[in-house]
């Protein structure tokens, strides 16, 4: 069951500009479709729920991904062309997400090593088995580092172009 | 960006608002309808076409009378109904050549 105040807190999942620019009007009519479905049965009040929530996670993702670049990114494959996003901008929340994903990543390896530690004991007709220190750790670290790294150079060559004003060459022979 | 082909939610909303100019409770009933209960829209969805579509310039907000209820109503701009054209066009043609075919196929 998903109620308004559920909704609203969903909507936070979208960027702040979106929400700025739509997010009363989502609730305007979320409140119009409650409304009605409450009067059409069970079934058909699940089908809404399961429908809006899926709807705003995968909206919120896609808008993510447009701020991040993602939409632009293809467009220079698809069109061929050099073309400046308008609003390019990195939010601080993906930086702290990545780092909760790294620190996850971190900690299961190192809870997968515990476990492989005490192995040895756990069979003794097979011999004991010997723990090989793990080299994956640090690949991962150093991949991780490498992509972040490339991201960062990516995304300072492209806000450097657009402090240069390259895209307004586009706009001025669109002309 | 928008390019045509347009995805089937894309060009039921601009078909809902060729018409006349709606808000976004009106176009997730309009498209409801036009497609026989096929395509229902979530919220999410169709606030994503809309952005998109004004980004683009295709359709614009107007100032709707009863504002007081956070309603805004958008309508189709010149370059949305001539791409919207566009498409029905391209459509049209499929169409035409899809009957050839398969009439051919009949025969």
């Amino acid at each position: 069951m998903i109620s308004l105040s559920l909704y609203q807190r969903a909507l936070r999942l979208y960027p702040t500009l979106h929400r700025e620019q739509f997010g009363e009007e989502m609730i305007a009519v979320f409140r119009e479709l409650q409304a009605e479905m409450a009067t059409k049965g069970m079934f058909a009040w699940n089908r809404f729920c399961a429908r809006e929530l899926a709807g705003v996670m995968a909206g919120a993702l896609r808008e993510h991904w447009r701020v991040l670049g993602g939409d632009h990114f293809w467009r220079l494959f698809s069109n061929r062309r050099f073309t400046m996003h308008t609003e390019f901008r990195f939010p601080k929340a993906t930086a702290g997400l990545m780092i909760i994903i790294l620190a996850g990543v971190i900690l299961a390896i190192q809870r997968g090593e515990a476990i492989q530690r005490s192995l040895p004991y756990a069979n003794p007709h097979v011999g004991p088995i010997h723990p090989v220190p793990s080299n994956l750790l640090p690949g991962i670290v150093i991949g991780l580092a490498f992509f972040y790294a490339a991201g960062l150079i990516g995304w300072a060559i492209l806000f450097a172009l657009r402090r240069s004003g390259v895209h307004r060459l586009d706009e001025t022979s669109a002309k | 960006m928008e390019v045509l082909p347009l995805t089937q939610p894309v060009l039921l909303i601009l078909l809902s608002l060729a018409g006349q100019p709606r808000h976004g409770y009106s176009i997730l009933k309009d498209v409801e309808q036009m497609s026989d209960g096929r395509v229902v829209l979530s919220t999410g969805t169709l606030y994503g076409a809309l952005r998109r579509l004004l980004e683009e310039e295709w359709i614009e907000r107007i100032k709707e009378q009863d504002s007081s209820r956070g309603r805004q109503a958008y309508r189709l701009t010149t370059r949305g109904r001539r791409n919207l054209q566009l498409e029905v066009g391209r459509m049209k043609q499929l169409t035409r050549l899809a009957n050839l075919r398969i009439a051919v196929k009949e025969a």
